[in-house]
């Protein structure tokens, strides 16, 4: 069955409402079932994010990106269990193309992007301070 | 050296030929996850630019146009602002 499989990758959104204990465990639950199924290839936990929009009214929650190998079959299975289960507000299932994997990045650059700008801010905060101190 | 060839002199309008800027960074697909650089492609309401604004090129504006659809679903990206 080797060649039957593809490759697959899949971002699951859980709600903060689960904490972060609660999200982790529906994520390894998840883990699980996937590598029952197929082979997990690597997993990466985004952590919390804000919604672009509110879902359920909820403003935020929690974000894996789990990429695997199954065969085609285990995605409507994978997609069916994610439909009835509780604390999952958005979840998303992309074949990924095996010409493109070798130029896959992790993503790290998304969670920099947003602490880019607080980061600038402590540092120009940190430099005006500081300035302030050695004229004083 | 001209800013702009003289063979391209438009009337009305000068314009300066806008290249796709996934091609010039050789990109071979679109990530949905990378939402710093899909938010270029987004107008501030959160609609996507068409491909007269941004001089993506036709390839590139499809795969683009799936890539925010599926950020969008994600909630990385608003499918609407106010």
């Amino acid at each position: 069955m080797a060649e039957g499989k593809n490759l697959y990758e899949t971002v699951i959104v859980t709600s903060a409402k689960l904490g972060e204990e609660g999200s982790a465990e529906l994520v390894n639950r998840f883990k699980a079932l996937i590598a029952e199924h197929g082979t997990v290839e690597s997993v990466d936990d985004w952590g919390k994010r804000r919604f672009a929009y509110p879902i359920q009214k909820q403003t935020e929650g929690y974000y894996t990106l789990i990429n695997f190998q199954s065969n085609p079959e285990f995605t409507a299975e994978l997609d069916r269990r994610y439909q009835i289960t509780d604390g999952i507000l958005r979840t998303i299932i992309i074949k990924r193309d095996p010409r493109h994997v070798a130029a896959q990045k992790p993503q790290k650059a998304v969670a920099a992007e947003e602490n880019n700008i607080d980061v600038e801010a402590i540092a120009v905060e940190a430099v005006e301070g500081a300035a302030d101190g050695s004229a004083e | 050296m001209a800013d702009r060839p003289e063979r391209e002199v438009r009337r009305g309008r000068k314009g300066r030929r806008k290249v796709c800027s996934f091609c010039v960074d050789r990109a071979e697909f679109i990530d949905y996850k990378d939402v710093a650089k899909l938010r270029r492609f987004i107008s501030e309401r959160g609609k996507i630019l068409p491909r007269r604004v941004t001089g993506t090129c036709a390839h590139h504006q499809r795969a683009l146009t799936v890539a925010i659809k599926r950020a969008r679903h994600l909630a990385l990206l608003p499918y609407t602002s106010d």
